[in-house]
């Protein structure tokens, strides 16, 4: 995969993350809300170790 | 360096004594200035508040989700705090080994592991899940209803330390009359918490006993899973060099040793973990790189042979260093031998004195005497050392289901 690729996937990553993070400002203190976002951001820094951190690398 | 540093008190000391800030590492050569830690100093840290965990907590305590303990073989165990994200670094890296070991979506993992607060076979448990394998938590079950589990479900990989693998097959075959390599169909095991899998008698004897390709890996509680062998069983262990620096260190100078076929011991970060970071982390595991590169494909580089052994493992018997997995290598070689074997190191006056308790296979015991003399043989080629041998009866010797106990220095306790 090449660079041009990595870069796509890495916007996608970053909108996900924006998305996730909004979720938990909106989320009024719902702890569905929160402990499931809490997750996703995990999982998120994820593929930001497997795509973000290397995307120039390549 | 930089979160360490503004969140941890006891990194932020270390680096002031040694006049360093975050800034100051600009280069990959600059990375060797940085002290190293050892896991004795995590000890002096720990049971004091941010309770249990002490000074190097760098993340609210309340943000930790996971508790975890070292075995404690080579002292007071130490305390492994981690953050979902931490535990979801954990299922990642083990998930890069399992994957490299051929597990798939299809396989069915038997984890034969009592599940407790130890970390390696949690990390197992979660990464097989999250390859989207099916996982058979094999916990508080005995080893016999393990075996039977395993065939009721024809399970088709599982992991466990290599003394309980071989362990296994024995209450197979001795108690419940089943051939694991005939009977079962477990195909993949990988090995951890010793050096078996690497050693290639005790690997030559899982594989046979289970029919199942056998597959080491490497990792520690306060690192993670830093090293694996891949499927194609190149002679040595992939490290992770995405999820973490490993450097190779000069026992002697701490010198950074690129080169391969020349022996250092390991040295680790690990790139990602938050809760309590792991920055040059002195594993004391012996290894050299290896200068092939795997018919696998994966660029991460390769140590030779696996962990050769412990720095502080290492010994000297009359005068001869020896590391305690040499004296596997032989036992296991050697086919009339049980699997379970002591090496005890005393002091006669001055002069060392070491002996190896060994078993007899009952079948084997017409061939006791040419036994005996191919073990001194080799024990003399491949240790250059002279032994007091002891025969004990079959079954006598301590059985382990974790870690074994097998070299017992007695010399240090007087």
């Amino acid at each position: 995969m090449g660079r041009g690729e990595l870069r796509k996937l890495d916007t996608r990553i970053k909108t996900i993350k924006k998305a996730t993070l909004e979720l938990k400002q909106l989320s009024g203190g719902i702890q569905a809300i929160d402990r499931n976002a809490e997750r996703i951001l995990a999982s998120v820094k994820m593929l930001e170790i497997n795509v973000s951190d290397v995307k120039d690398l390549v | 360096m930089e979160w360490a540093y503004e969140r941890s008190k006891f990194h932020r000391k270390l680096y002031q004594e040694a006049g360093l800030e975050p800034g100051d590492i600009k280069s990959y050569e600059d990375i060797a200035k940085v002290p190293k830690v050892e896991k004795s100093m995590m000890r002096g840290i720990q049971r004091k508040d941010p309770f249990p965990y002490g000074d190097a907590l760098c993340v609210p305590l309340e943000e930790v989700t996971e508790f975890r303990q070292t075995s404690g073989t080579t002292g007071t165990p130490v305390y492994q705090p981690d953050t979902w994200q931490d535990w979801e670094w954990w299922a990642e890296a083990w998930a890069y080994l399992l994957y490299a070991q051929g597990y798939r979506k299809t396989d069915r993992v038997f984890i034969p592991f009592g599940y407790n607060i130890f970390v390696a076979f949690w990390a197992g448990h979660y990464a097989s899940e999250k390859i989207g394998c099916e996982v058979v938590p094999g916990g508080v079950l005995d080893t016999e209803a393990r075996i039977l589990k395993i065939q009721e479900l024809r399970a088709t990989a599982m992991m466990a330390t290599p003394t309980y693998v071989l362990g296994m097959a024995d209450t197979a075959k001795k108690k419940l009359g089943i051939d694991p390599a005939r009977d079962l169909t477990i195909r993949k095991i990988t090995c951890a918490g010793e050096p078996g899998a690497s050693i290639p008698s005790t690997k030559h004897r899982m594989e046979e006993a289970w029919g199942a390709k056998v597959y080491d890996h490497v990792g520690a509680t306060e690192i993670g899973a830093w090293g694996f062998e891949c499927s194609a069983q190149p002679g040595g262990l992939h490290v992770n060099d995405g999820l973490f620096l490993t450097q190779l260190e000069d026992i002697e100078t701490g010198e950074i040793i690129e080169e391969p076929g020349r022996k250092g011991k390991i040295v680790i970060t690990a790139l990602d973990r938050i809760a309590q970071p792991c920055i040059r982390f002195d594993s004391k595991d012996v290894a050299e790189w290896s200068k092939e590169p795997c018919p696998c494909g994966r660029t991460f580089r390769i140590i030779q042979g696996g962990v050769v052994g412990r720095a502080d493992d290492i010994t000297k018997i009359k005068g001869v260093l020896i590391a305690p997995s040499a004296i596997e290598e032989v036992v296991h070689s050697i086919k009339g031998l049980s699997n379970e074997f002591e090496a005890i190191v005393t002091k006669k006056g001055d002069l060392d004195d070491i002996t190896l308790k060994i078993e007899i296979l009952p079948e084997e015991e017409k061939n006791q005497e040419g036994i005996l003399t191919q073990l001194k043989d080799q024990l003399r080629l491949k240790t250059n050392l002279g032994y007091n041998i002891e025969v004990h009866p079959f079954n006598s010797l301590p059985r382990y289901e974790v870690k074994a106990k097998r070299f017992k220095d007695l010399r240090k306790h007087g």
